[in-house]
């Protein structure tokens, strides 16, 4: 069984509010070592200086957006296998497909309970203690 | 001389962006709340129309946040610049005494979200006691706005409960300039 404050986690969001958001409900589920990053082009610059257990990347963002991330992440011999969770709207659905072609763990749909994504990392990483 | 407009409605849920400048977008506000935003550089304009569920805690919040990325990823996708959104707000009215002020705490959410975000805030018109009407130009970034004095407000509240299109009378007009 995996120790949630164990779990390592970078937020990439484009928007400040919701990764204030999202870094509430990891807390609330007890993974307190919480990093974030605005694109993917600082996600990967975060990674590269210190790799995470776990990405929750959205999907829309500048420079480089959250498949492209995915991408890079997979490319990147110290990140290939960091667990990765996309952040979707109810219309980028058929980009979960795509995302799981470049080996995406697993997907949240936007707006999302605490619950829910406590559920989406379990199915990664096990119950969580 | 000019066509009349093409109105484009929107309710609670919905957002829309255009840049036709012989269209307005409109919307009925009671306690919702509606971000009219604008890149003045690409004469480029969305609305949407949001109310957080519930109480307004993180669940609520969240929700908030996801209308407004909605209306924001629409405008970027059309070309807009984030640097140069402008935002207005609108709506967050408290129709029913004795309930919970459910608009006043949409509307505190939506000025946070701009001000976290960096996008101005060029104007406001949240709270108060009446529904409004909203008429927005979005290629010119104006706005009309119509307090709706001579209604049944238990409809507006109803309409926002079951989104659908009321049938309201108008007030006065209000102008916020783009």
């Amino acid at each position: 069984m995996t120790t949630a404050a164990s779990i390592t986690t970078l937020v990439v969001d484009d928007q400040l509010t919701m990764r204030s958001l999202i870094r509430a409900s990891l807390q609330q589920i007890g993974m307190t070592d919480v990093r974030e990053a605005v694109d993917g082009e600082q996600g990967l610059r975060e990674l590269a200086a210190r790799p995470a257990h776990l990405v929750i990347s959205d999907f829309n963002m500048p420079k480089l957006d959250g498949l492209g991330l995915l991408r890079a992440v997979r490319a990147f011999p110290p990140t290939k296998n960091t667990a990765f969770i996309m952040l979707t709207g109810r219309a980028d659905l058929d980009l979960v497909a795509r995302a799981r072609q470049f080996g995406v763990n697993n997907y949240l749909v936007k707006p999302f309970t605490t619950q829910a994504l406590k559920s989406k990392i379990e199915d990664v990483f096990g119950k969580l203690q | 001389m000019n066509a009349a407009p093409v109105k484009h409605h929107i309710i609670q849920g919905e957002y829309l962006v255009l840049d036709d400048e012989n269209a307005v977008i409109s919307t009925i506000l009671g306690s919702c709340v509606s971000a009219c935003m604008h890149d003045p550089g690409l004469g480029l304009g969305g609305m949407n129309h949001f109310l957080l569920p519930g109480e307004g805690g993180r669940e609520g919040l969240q929700y908030g946040a996801y209308a407004m990325e909605l209306l924001i990823n629409g405008m970027l996708s059309r070309g807009a610049r984030r640097d140069r959104l402008q935002a207005k707000l609108f709506g967050g009215g408290r129709l029913l005494r004795g309930l919970t002020d459910i608009g006043r705490k949409n509307g505190e959410f939506a000025e946070r979200f701009l001000k976290d975000e960096g996008i101005p805030c060029l104007g406001s018109s949240l709270g108060g006691d009446h529904a409004r009407r909203i008429i927005f130009s979005p290629a010119s970034g104006r706005v009309r706005q119509q307090k709706l004095v001579d209604i049944d407000q238990n409809r507006v509240f109803e309409s926002e409960s079951k989104p659908k299109r009321p049938n309201v009378s108008s007030g006065d007009i209000e102008l916020f300039g783009g």
